[in-house]
């Protein structure tokens, strides 16, 4: 029944459903399923609906199947399957219907009490049904473990056998790459920030609209006039800021060199401006910062719709932030406080962030962060950080 | 279902190399009826399985390539209403104007819908497509029918077709999308099975020129700060040139020079970066 791994799986952010556990329970019945190898492999693809779990999954079932005696589910653990099954039929009763192989129907008309006792019957006849031992795997050989032949039906084809049990396979931890905490790649990124777009008609008339050619064929009593739209291309305005000097950002280098250049490659509308540390009354479209310096207040002129993205550890000595003459460099003339900077930058854009690279754990650490935070909304350099993100920008304030 | 009955297993193709788990989860999927959702990298052979299922087990393959605009209702069938006005205004064509349901060409996944045989269904790139357009149809797929509202008629499949749903993503699709399908992410070939893989293309090959030129791929996909890595595709698309080029030797590779860079790195930032690296002897 494997109640345990399932709950396992949960408690360790897997996100399993109750509903694809039955459809693996589905599989084992249909008699898919034939050794330890055949269930790891099956039921990764039933119950991991991401690569980003694959790691996690691997590390669970090592831990659960090595030297593990399957055993009946008690019936404790039944009733809380049960239950979960309760909630998700309360949630979708179609979708478990079709997972079961019953008639939603049928359920319709029935009490949760009854149909908790329906849920557990159906469980029950599953245990004992399954090849009428207690052992949930293994039609043939009875050794739930290193039972790693393949089975007669074979689905052995060109390449390389693993001859491995299961839960070596897995111990291997082959999709460690693949798991949430890794490093942000280029492709991730790409991902996170695709949803970043706006789109609006321009170009050539192009695209044939129906509609209007039918009313428009009517107004002209029968004779036929088509109507042509702009397609839609993508119009957002993107101004991303990175903080590019100084040792605080060093170890940070990497990862925002790939923001930057998918940054570049994918936006038509960005402009790019480079700050060190904190903003003071420049910004500059070099990363010398020297030739090209940029007025802040310019940026008032600015379309207000642009979405801003400021880039940076926000780490710095308090009085770079707060105080009037803060600015650590001779040649900028301190005209206040840079927090105030921040605070105009942030009226001036109503979609804006601050990505920070340092992790979110650490971020207590650092006085300044916690300002900045209060000034811009900030999130994690991180896949999961970024996709916020981009939610964050996309809303409506 | 009993073993008797059991449709035959997928066991591969011609010119596909599968692994073994792969096989398993195209298996345990038929057998369940549901979608398989297919991730990984560029190159990793996702749309080549959809191609492989159908030929080996001898069903037509209907593609359905996702495009960012799609509509579902595009994906099932088309009114074709600027005909059909045309031929009311003209009336020189063979069709009934009045019949609507002459209009109404089907889409892919109506194609697989209303086929007489069993087929593969292949959706390529799903990730393309918004959240709405993935959701509904995958309500199609569990339903399998859709109504086509124009003549009031319901098209319900005749035979369930086996349904491969491809992402480049790493992303995420939504949850009741996941949900209702099974999941594999294929990983890169390691140089072993690249061999195989090789092997399966080109027969004939000496397996020392292969193994040399699996070796500097493998070399060349670990260079720093390449944007698109070479894949599969590119890696067949150089041996192919290098087969081709008589004055080529194999022995070359060995000593660093690699010819035909441009097959490799599309890019020409990447070409650059490439033959910097090489030119300094990094690999």
């Amino acid at each position: 029944m494997f109640v345990d791994f399932f709950y396992t799986l949960r408690d360790r952010g897997v996100p399993v459903t109750p509903t694809s556990f039955l459809r693996l329970h589905r599989a084992l019945s249909l008699g898919l399923i034939h050794s330890l190898e055949d269930f790891y492999t099956a039921a990764r693809a039933i119950l991991v609906k991401s690569e980003r779990y694959f790691d996690s999954y691997d590390q669970i079932f090592a831990h659960h199947f090595r030297g593990a005696e399957l055993r009946d589910p008690t019936a404790v653990e039944l009733t809380e399957i049960a239950r979960a099954m309760l909630d998700e039929w309360l949630k979708d009763p179609g979708e478990v219907a079709r997972a079961l192989g019953i008639d939603e129907e049928k359920l319709r008309g029935m009490t949760p009490e009854e149909l908790i006792k329906y849920f557990l019957d159906r469980l029950k006849e599953q245990t004992e049904a399954h090849h009428g031992g207690n052992r949930w795997i293994g039609t043939r050989g009875t050794s739930p473990v290193g039972h790693s032949g393949n089975h007669p039906g074979g689905m052995r084809v060109g390449g390389q056998s693993r001859n491995k049990s299961a839960v070596k396979v897995a111990l291997e931890r082959r999709y460690r790459d693949y798991s949430q905490d890794g490093p942000l790649t280029e492709h991730q990124m790409a991902e996170a920030l695709k949803r970043l777009r706006r789109l609006t008609p321009s170009g050539p008339r192009d695209i044939v609209n129906i509609d209007k050619t039918i009313a428009q064929t009517m107004r002209n009593a029968g004779e036929i006039e088509i109507v042509f739209d702009r397609r839609l291309t993508d119009r957002l305005k993107i101004i991303l800021m990175i903080d590019n000097g100084g040792w605080s950002m060093d170890p940070y280098v990497d990862i925002v060199q790939t923001l930057f250049h998918y940054a570049r490659a994918q936006f038509k509308d960005l402009k790019i401006y480079f700050f060190h540390n904190t903003i003071y009354s420049r910004v500059w479209a070099d990363p010398q910062r020297y030739f090209k310096p940029e007025p802040v207040e310019e940026f008032i002129r600015r379309d207000p719709e642009t979405r801003l993205i400021l880039v940076g550890d926000a780490s710095m000595a308090p009085y770079e932030l707060i105080h009037g003459n803060g600015a650590i460099y001779v040649d900028q003339k301190a005209t206040g406080a840079s927090i105030d900077r921040l605070k105009f930058l942030a009226r001036t854009f109503r979609h804006a962030v601050w990505l920070n690279p340092v992790p979110q754990e650490e971020w207590g650490l650092t006085w300044t962060i916690g300002v900045v935070q209060q000034v811009f909304p900030m999130f994690e350099l991180t896949l999961d950080g970024l996709e916020k993100a981009v939610l964050h920008l996309l809303a409506r304030h | 279902m009993t073993k008797a009955t059991r449709p035959a297993a997928f066991r591969g193709a011609s010119k596909y190399v599968l692994d073994d788990e792969l096989a398993k989860i195209v298996n345990v999927s038929m057998a369940l009826e549901m979608p398989l959702l297919l991730k990984g990298e560029p190159g990793t052979g996702k749309t080549m399985l959809a191609h492989a299922i159908a030929e080996s087990m001898g069903m037509p393959l209907i593609v359905l390539n996702v495009k960012s605009s799609m509509k579902l209702v595009e994906a099932l069938y088309q009114y074709d209403t600027l005909t059909r006005l045309n031929d009311s205004r003209f009336g020189d064509s063979k069709r009934d104007v009045s019949d609507i349901e002459a209009y109404i060409r089907m889409g892919k996944i109506g194609q697989a819908f209303v086929s007489e045989v069993r087929t593969v269904l292949l959706i390529d790139e799903i990730d393309k497509a918004d959240t709405d357009f993935q959701d509904d149809m995958l309500d199609v797929l569990d339903q399998m029918q859709f109504d086509i509202i124009e003549i009031d008629k319901t098209i319900t499949a005749r035979h369930r077709p086996v349904i491969i749903i491809t992402s480049n993503a790493k992303k995420d699709l939504s949850d009741p999308f996941l949900g209702r399908c099974n999941f594999h992410h294929i990983a890169f070939p390691d140089p072993d099975m690249m061999r195989l893989i090789l092997g399966v293309h080109f027969p004939k090959l000496d397996e020392e020129l292969i193994g040399a030129c699996v070796k500097t791929f493998y070399r060349l996909r670990e260079l720093r700060g390449i944007e698109k890595k070479p894949a599969t595709r590119e890696l067949i698309n150089w041996l192919r040139a290098l087969k081709s080029d008589p004055d080529f030797r194999p022995q070359v590779l060995q000593q660093g020079r690699v010819p035909y860079l441009g097959i490799l790195f599309k890019k020409s930032a990447d070409l650059f970066q490439a033959v910097q690296q090489l030119g300094r002897g990094q690999i």
